[in-house]
């Protein structure tokens, strides 16, 4: 039986066995590939094959923007090739140890162990033991260590590796920043190694040279008696002291997919991703992408709708959404949106526009977008009161919020979802009290219409994660509320919040204790998550995989106490383990606005004017040549 | 006008679901350029139908689809432009246009022919296969939207022959009668009293007409 056009790369068995696995597991559209656009290249006619491991299911990974760049940006390359790998579900898992079958990539459904490079992206700490499962089921070893020259190198980048000291033993070299700017330099350091038949550990001195790239086997960690990080410093030549991450200085000039997998089964986000700007100037204290992502670089007008187009002609998607941290500060964001909704009419295309801010949505942009098709609203106030939001820096107001909703329900809205985090640094009872305020003063913005213009059915839902304390953020030296304080205050946010037209969804606190541990930690969380995964943990993202009392046992197992991590303050005098990363914001600016937290004083924008976070001195930012603001500007001046 | 698609469904995607596919063929449509028909309505999509969903799992070779075009193109051009929108396992077979007082093809289907390859099937199954063709009745349940439902299903067996380790069969598919390749398998290895073995199971062809004169659907 041949069940694949083109060859397969699984021998005749595994294959077999393979296709018979897909007849006894949930949702098997996942496991086979060959979507429209996938590019399935010769094995033979590259040097160097890239597999491209998603830590998470299909239907996660294949909304995830940053693979699609990559896939298109080595697929480009007439040397390389790139396949895609996903984390199986559990019964796929499963099923595949029993029956000995290798975890294979999409494509050319190829063993990972048969690839050159296996790049893991890490976008969410709770995905970490999928990749010691990947690997295993790839059947490579997890430890780097136990890696010798004919096992492919395993790298990994994304956000988390502004972190990578929980990952250093199990990745040989990690990429800091943008991804597009440091892949193809990667690729060429390990395609020449290869060719010249260097050693894994000679690859990888010359992949140290390259700026960006952080070999972890290069450095040696040493700690205090109080647990705490003593040194941090390279052991070879060949690695620098300090690792500076990688910037893309032109969006427009950089790669971007015109053409991207059309999925057979659904996904989460099932649409066409343009993103139309990297970075964010707001300076939101507790947003590590704010700070990772800057400086703000916009991509043109011109090259967006050449992108537009020429996705919209190769996946024949009927939904386009625009992304960014921050959509409503892109500069031509109204004609943007004009032109795309005037192109697209015809072709039934419709326009979304997830991350909008309160306090600059257009309302024009609002009316626009849902010409076609209405989704949701969702607004993010973050913090209950005008004094806590001062202190996160988000400089919203409670005008600006029921403006915008008050403005939602007119153009025919009915359910708004409102995002909060609790455990804040200084936050009280009165903050929580609130948000129950912020949502009573909505559902009265609703019924504040005249009669006949509200659409039926208000509903206002509040969700609230809890806060999870980020390295390169202004509260990378705060502890995190506790689990029992946790609790308390949600308590006293459902009291809140038990109100008429008002639901309420929380967030599993011990997910984010642990992910606060993880976000913070250093080398020898490491073992704790190598035990966690030895006792069955995998998928912890998932609510029905998570298994708390593991992890915990996990960390008992290592001598290491979660609350070391997750609940203790820094001093600033502490060698923080991701120190050694020049992430471009300094940690002077980052103490400055931690101080300016706790006196609850706002900074503004800094398009208004250079906060001086540090990456002046790389001079890839363009609102460096913005005078500072002499006086302190009126809440409302910032917020416009 | 409108347009009947002849395609392939390959083994590869033969877990996709129908709604699934549906999804994949009207993406395929907006990619292709031609003048498609949308519906109306607040969520408007294109607007296609097909001769007969395939159960999730089985491959089909030459499924039909129908196609409502809002101005006049020709078979070649349509043919030369879905070919290039539709991913390498759905490939355009061929295709033929009608005018819209064509009867949709679903409402002139009579019945489909099926394959069942097996890794190995016993060398006397020809004579298993007759002895069982050779009962007046042959009782067995039915699934329906209603529930379970005992019937005779031996009317609906319009052929069935082996070759090698291929058995092939002709079974009613319509609205009144259907019997699913899956029933017949079962009835029929129960009759040998075997363990029922695994199996590709393969659409082959959408048939109209009666019995026993049927007809590819597509010429009719």
């Amino acid at each position: 039986m041949k069940f694949c056009k083109g060859e397969s790369h699984l021998n005749k068995q595994e294959l077999m066995q393979l296709e018979q696995l897909l007849e006894q597991v949930q949702k098997p559209a996942r496991y086979i590939g060959g979507e429209m656009n996938a590019v399935q290249k010769d094995w033979d006619k590259v040097d160097t094959t890239f597999a491209f491991c998603f830590p998470d299911t299909y239907d996660i990974a294949m909304s995830h923007l940053g693979m699609k760049i990559l896939y298109h940006l080595i697929n480009l390359r007439e040397d390389a090739l790139c396949e895609r790998v996903c984390m199986p579900a559990a019964d796929m898992a499963d099923l595949m140890r029993e029956k000995d079958v290798p975890l294979f990539s999409l494509e050319s459904r190829k063993a990972l162990n048969h690839f050159d490079i296996v790049g893991f992206t890490l976008q969410y700490e709770m995905s970490f033991t999928n990749i010691l499962e990947m690997l295993n089921l790839g059947r490579i070893p997890v430890y780097a260590k136990d890696r010798n020259d004919t096992f492919p190198i395993v790298v990994a980048g994304g956000p988390c590796a502004f972190n990578p000291e929980p990952l250093a033993p199990f990745i040989d070299a990690f990429m800091i920043g943008d991804g597009e700017d440091v892949m193809n330099e990667l690729i060429d350091v390990i395609r020449d190694g290869k060719k010249q038949g260097l050693t894994k550990m000679n690859i990888l001195r010359n992949l140290a040279k390259v700026e960006g790239v952080y070999v972890p086997a290069l450095y040696d960690a040493a700690y205090n008696e109080d647990g705490t990080l003593s040194s941090f410093t390279p052991n070879d030549p060949a690695a620098p002291a300090v690792v500076k991450k990688r910037v893309v200085k032109d969006l427009s000039a950089a790669v971007y997919p015109d053409s991207i997998p059309v999925p057979y089964t659904e996904i989460v986000h099932d649409r066409m991703v343009l993103e139309i700007m990297r970075g964010c100037t707001r300076g939101c204290r507790f947003c590590q992408a704010g700070m990772l992502y800057r400086p703000v670089r916009e991509r043109s007008m011109d090259r967006l709708l050449e992108l537009a187009d020429k996705l919209q002609q190769s996946t024949g998607y009927e939904e386009m959404s625009l992304s960014s941290l921050s959509s409503g500060d892109f500069t031509c964001l109204p004609e943007l949106i004009s032109e795309l909704m005037k192109r697209y009419k015809e072709k039934r295309v419709s326009v979304s526009l997830p991350s909008m801010r309160i306090d600059n949505i257009v309302k024009q942009s609002l009316e626009e977008t849902q010409k076609v098709k209405k989704s949701g609203l969702t607004l993010a106030p973050e913090a209950g009161t005008q004094r806590l939001r001062d202190v996160i820096n988000k400089g919203v107001t409670e005008e600006d919020l029921i403006r915008a909703v008050s403005d939602a329900f007119e153009s025919g809205w009915s359910s708004v979802k409102l995002y909060f985090m609790m455990g804040l640094p200084t936050e009280t009872d009165e903050d929580l009290q609130g948000i129950g305020d912020l949502a009573r003063k909505v559902v009265r913005a609703y019924y504040a219409m005249p009669k006949e213009k509200r659409t039926k059915g208000v509903m206002v839902t509040c969700s609230a994660s809890v806060f999870v304390p980020k390295p390169f953020t202004p509260f990378q030296w705060a502890a995190q509320d506790t689990i029992e304080t946790v609790h308390e205050k949600q308590a006293a946010l459902r009291q809140y919040l038990k109100q008429k037209c008002v639901n309420f969804k929380w967030h599993e606190s011990h997910l984010s204790m642990l992910e606060a541990c993880i976000a913070r930690g250093d080398r020898r969380i490491g073992d704790v998550i190598y035990t966690a995964w030895k006792m069955g943990c995998r998928l912890d993202g998932w609510n029905e995989h998570f298994k708390f009392d593991k992890w915990l046992e996990a960390f008992e197992k290592c001598h290491l106490d979660p609350a070391f991590y997750a609940y203790r303050e820094r001093p600033y005098e502490e060698l923080l383990p991701w120190q050694f990363i020049d992430a471009g914001v300094s940690q002077e600016y980052l103490k400055r606005e931690n101080e300016k937290a706790k006196a609850g004083a706002i900074t503004p924008d800094c398009r208004h004017g250079c906060n001086g976070c540090g990456l002046q001195k790389w001079h890839v930012c363009d609102f460096v040549e913005n005078p500072p603001l002499k006086d302190k500007p009126h809440r409302a001046e910032v917020a416009n | 006008m409108k347009m009947l698609v002849i395609f392939e469904k390959t083994p590869r995607l033969r877990h996709i679901g129908h709604l699934d596919l549906m999804r994949a063929m009207q993406r395929a449509l907006r990619r292709s350029g031609l003048p498609i028909a949308f519906s109306q309505g607040f969520n408007p999509h294109v607007l296609l139908n097909f001769a007969a969903p395939l159960s999730v799992g089985m491959p089909g070779k030459r499924e039909i689809m129908e196609v409502p075009l809002d101005k006049g193109v020709c078979e070649g051009d349509f043919k030369k432009m879905i070919s290039r929108a539709l991913p390498p396992d759905l490939p355009c077979i061929a295709v033929r246009s009608v005018d819209d007082r064509h009867p949709a093809p679903m409402a002139s289907l009579t019945a489909a022919c099926y394959t069942a390859e097996f890794e190995h099937l016993p060398e006397n199954f020809a004579d298993t296969v007759s002895a069982f063709l050779e009962q007046k009745e042959i009782p067995a349940i039915r699934k329906t939207k209603s529930g379970m439902k005992p019937c005779d299903i031996r009317p609906m067996i319009h052929e069935l022959a082996v070759e090698g380790n291929t058995l092939s069969m002709t079974l009613s598919l319509c609205e009144k009668a259907t019997c699913k390749p899956d029933l017949l398998l079962s009835s029929l290895f129960e009759f040998a009293g075997m363990e029922r073995p695994n199996a590709l199971i393969t659409r082959q062809q959408l048939l109209g007409g009666d019995a026993p004169n049927f007809m590819p659907l597509e010429m009719l």
